[in-house]
C-alpha cells in the first residue's frame, strides 16, 4: 500500500536494483569472483585504471565472453516475456492470460523441433523457431478474424486451435526424430537454456526485443481503456483494433525471439505482471515497465540458481516453474480480492 | 454550451434482419430523453449508432450539423460521451484512475497526463459528490458508485451530450432514485442526455421527453405524460396497468388489479386518493 502511494519509487528503484543484480550475477558462478574484480575490470575497459595484461585476459574471458552473454540474455527474455505477458492481460482483459495463450509457444517449439530433426545449424534452427512462432499466432489471428470478425473469445479460441495444430505437429516431430541424438535434443531445447547465447546474438535482438518492450510500454494507457471494453474504448477516442493488433504483434515478435534465444521458458509472463501489479497497481503505463524490470530480475535470479544449484546446470525452464508456482500461489493470496 | 444530436431516417440491418427502420430522434441541452422499448427492440443498437460505434445502412446523424462520421474520433469524444451500463474491470483499477480515462480524448493515447487533465478528473469527482471514492479500487465499490465514477468520466470527457445505457440497470431502489435526480440536475446545468431504460416509472420521474422504439421505428415522442397511455403500454409490453393520478398531480402506473389480485386480508390501496 505504502509502495503504491509513491507510485514512482519502483521506476526509479527498479533500474538500479537491476543493476546490482547483473554485477551479482556476473560475480557467482563455478569460479566465484568478487564484485570488486568485475569493477576493476570495468574500470581497465574503461581507460581509468589498467590492469596486468594476463590479468585482465582472464578476467575479459571469464565475466564478458562467458558471464555477461547469459546476464544480457536473461534481462532481454524476462523483459520481453513479462511485459508482453501483462500486455496480453490486458488486451484479453483476463489476468490469467500468458504470452502463449496465441500460440506463439507451441509454434517456436515445433520449428526448433524440426530444425533439429533436419539436422540445421543452430543460427536456422532459432530462425525456424521464430518463424514458425510467428506463423502459429498468424494462424490463430486468421481463424478468428474468419470466423468471428476478430472479437476476444474468436481470438483465444483461434489460439487454442493453433496451438493445439502445433503440439500435434511437435509430437510428430518427436515421434520420427532419432532417439538416440536428436530426441534428447529436443526435449533438452524444450526445458530452455540460456547457456547458447553469445554476445553477438544479444546484441542482434537487444534492438528488437528493446523496442516491443517501449512499444508496448507506450501504449499503457490506451491498455488501460481497452481493457474495461471495446465499445468504452473507441468512444474514448482509442483506435480498438490497430491498437489490439500492435500489442498481438509485438508481444509475439518478442516472445518468439526469446524462444529462439532461450528456449521455453514458462511463467514468467504469467506471474511477473502479479507481483508488479502489487507493487504500483494495475494502470498498464506503470505497469508494463515495471513488469519488464521484474522479468528481468526475475529470470536473472532464476538463471544464477540455474548456473549454481548443482555440479550440472539446470535447465531454466524446469526452474522458472519450482520457482513460479510457489510465487504464484503467495501472489494469488493477496492478488484473489481484486479478481472477484 | 449548447449542443444536439440528432438522426434521421436510420436504417440499420443485421444479417439480413432489419433492426432499424426510419428512426429520427433528437436530444439537445437541457434535457432527459428516456428511450423505451421491448427487449430486442433494438435499443442498444440505435445508441451505438448514435456514438458511432456502428455505421447505419441509411439515414443521416448530425452533432450541431456535422455529420458525426466527419468528426475525428478524439475529438468527437470531447463532445459526446457514453455512460456503459455499470460493469466490473478485471483489474482494481483506482476510481481516479478510470476518471482519468476521460481524459485520454485530451492527452491523446501515449500523451502525458498534466495538472489541466488532474483538476477536470478532480472536478468531475466533486460534481458527483464522490471525491471520497477517489483512492478506491473500482472493484471494491458499489455499483451505485461505479455508475456515478463512470459518468464522471464522461464529465471529465468534457463532453455536453451523455448517451447511457440503462444508468439505473444494477442499482438498488435508492440509488435509482437518486441517480434520476442526478440526471435531472446534470440536465438543469445544460446536459443532454440520451438514456435507455425499461421501466416507464422511471422516465416518468424526471425525463422531459420520451421516445418510444417498435417494430424499428420510434411511434411516439414527446411529453411522458402524454406519450405513456394504457393502451400504448398495453401494446408496448403486453400487460395491462392502469394509469394513475397522483394528488400532486404526477403520474404513475400500478399493475391492473385484474391481474395481481390482492392477498386476502390485504388492505385495498386507492393511489389516487393517497397523500403525496
Amino acid at each position: 500500500m505504502s509502495l503504491s502511494r509513491h507510485p514512482l519509487l519502483p521506476l526509479l528503484g527498479l533500474p538500479a536494483l537491476l543493476g546490482a543484480a547483473m554485477l551479482a550475477a556476473l560475480s557467482i558462478g563455478r569460479y566465484p569472483l568478487p564484485v570488486d574484480d568485475i569493477l576493476r575490470l570495468l574500470g581497465a575497459a574503461l581507460g581509468w585504471r589498467p590492469l596486468p595484461p594476463e590479468e585482465f585476459e582472464v578476467l575479459y574471458n571469464l565475466v564478458v565472453r562467458i558471464r555477461l552473454p547469459r546476464v544480457l540474455a536473461a534481462v532481454l527474455v524476462g523483459a520481453a516475456l513479462a511485459s508482453s505477458g501483462a500486455a496480453f492481460q490486458a488486451v484479453f482483459r483476463n489476468p490469467l492470460v500468458s504470452p502463449g495463450l496465441l500460440g506463439v509457444l507451441a509454434g517456436a517449439a515445433f520449428g526448433a523441433a524440426l530444425g533439429i530433426l533436419l539436422s540445421l545449424d543452430w543460427l536456422q534452427v532459432q530462425a525456424l523457431a521464430f518463424a514458425m512462432g510467428v506463423a502459429a499466432v498468424a494462424i490463430g489471428v486468421g481463424i478468428a478474424t474468419l470466423f468471428g470478425g476478430g472479437a476476444i473469445v474468436m481470438l483465444v479460441l483461434g489460439g487454442i486451435v493453433s496451438a493445439a495444430l502445433f503440439s500435434s505437429l511437435l509430437s510428430m516431430v518427436k515421434y520420427v526424430a532419432d532417439p538416440y541424438n536428436q530426441l534428447p535434443a529436443i526435449v533438452y531445447w524444450l526445458m530452455g537454456s540460456l547457456a547458447v547465447a553469445d554476445l553477438t546474438q544479444v546484441g542482434s535482438l537487444a534492438l528488437p526485443i528493446g523496442g516491443g518492450v517501449l512499444l508496448l510500454s507506450a501504449l499503457g494507457r490506451a491498455l488501460d481503456a481497452l481493457s474495461m471494453g471495446d465499445d468504452e474504448a473507441r468512444t474514448l477516442g482509442v483506435p480498438v483494433r490497430a491498437v489490439r493488433y500492435t500489442v498481438i504483434a509485438a508481444a509475439t515478435l518478442v516472445s518468439a525471439l526469446t524462444v529462439s534465444l532461450a528456449g521455453m521458458i514458462g511463467w514468467v509472463g504469467l506471474i511477473v505482471p502479479h507481483i508488479a501489479r502489487l507493487l504500483v497497481g494495475p494502470g498498464n503505463s506503470r505497469l508494463l515497465p515495471t513488469s519488464a524490470g521484474l522479468g528481468a530480475l526475475f529470470l536473472l535470479g532464476a538463471d544464477s540458481l540455474s548456473r549454481t544449484w548443482s555440479t550440472t546446470e539446470i535447465p531454466i525452464g524446469i526452474v522458472t516453474e519450482l520457482i513460479g508456482i510457489p510465487v504464484f500461489l503467495l501472489v494469488l493470496g493477496r492478488a484473489r480480492k481484486a479478481w472477484a | 454550451m449548447s449542443a444536439t444530436l440528432l438522426a434521421r431516417d436510420l436504417r440499420y440491418a443485421w444479417r439480413g434482419r432489419t433492426v432499424l427502420n426510419g428512426v429520427d430522434l433528437h436530444v439537445g441541452s437541457g434535457e432527459v430523453v428516456s428511450l423505451l422499448g421491448a427487449n430486442g427492440a433494438g435499443k442498444s443498437t440505435l445508441l451505438r449508432l448514435l456514438l458511432g460505434l456502428l455505421r447505419p445502412a441509411a439515414g443521416a446523424i448530425h452533432l450541431d450539423g456535422a455529420p458525426i462520421a466527419s468528426i475525428p474520433r478524439r475529438l468527437l469524444a470531447r463532445r459526446l460521451a457514453y455512460v456503459p451500463q455499470v460493469h466490473v474491470s478485471p483489474f482494481p483499477y483506482l476510481v481516479r484512475d478510470v476518471v482519468l480515462l476521460g481524459r485520454l480524448p485530451h492527452a491523446g493515447l501515449s500523451g502525458r497526463i498534466g495538472p489541466s487533465d488532474r483538476q477536470a478528473a478532480d472536478a468531475a469527482l466533486t460534481r458527483l459528490g464522490i471525491e471520497h471514492l477517489a483512492e478506491r479500487p473500482y472493484t471494491e465499490i458499489s455499483g451505485g458508485e461505479r455508475q456515478l465514477a463512470l459518468i464522471a468520466r464522461a464529465l471529465a470527457q468534457g463532453a455536453h451530450l451523455l448517451v447511457m445505457d440503462e444508468p439505473t440497470g444494477g442499482l438498488d431502489y435508492g440509488n435509482q432514485l437518486r441517480l434520476l435526480d442526478l440526471l435531472r440536475t446534470l440536465a438543469a446545468d445544460g446536459f443532454g442526455i440520451l438514456k435507455t431504460t425499461h421501466h416507464p416509472d422511471h422516465v416518468l420521474h424526471g425525463s422531459h421527453r420520451v421516445a418510444i422504439l417498435r417494430d424499428g421505428r420510434i411511434v411516439a415522442d414527446g411529453p411522458p405524460a402524454e406519450i405513456l397511455t394504457r393502451p400504448l403500454m398495453r401494446s408496448l409490453y403486453d400487460v395491462d396497468v392502469e394509469p394513475h393520478r397522483l394528488a400532486d398531480g404526477r403520474l404513475v402506473f400500478m399493475p391492473a388489479t385484474a391481474q395481481t389480485p390482492p392477498s386476502p386480508g390485504y388492505p385495498q390501496s386507492h393511489p389516487s386518493e393517497s397523500p403525496a
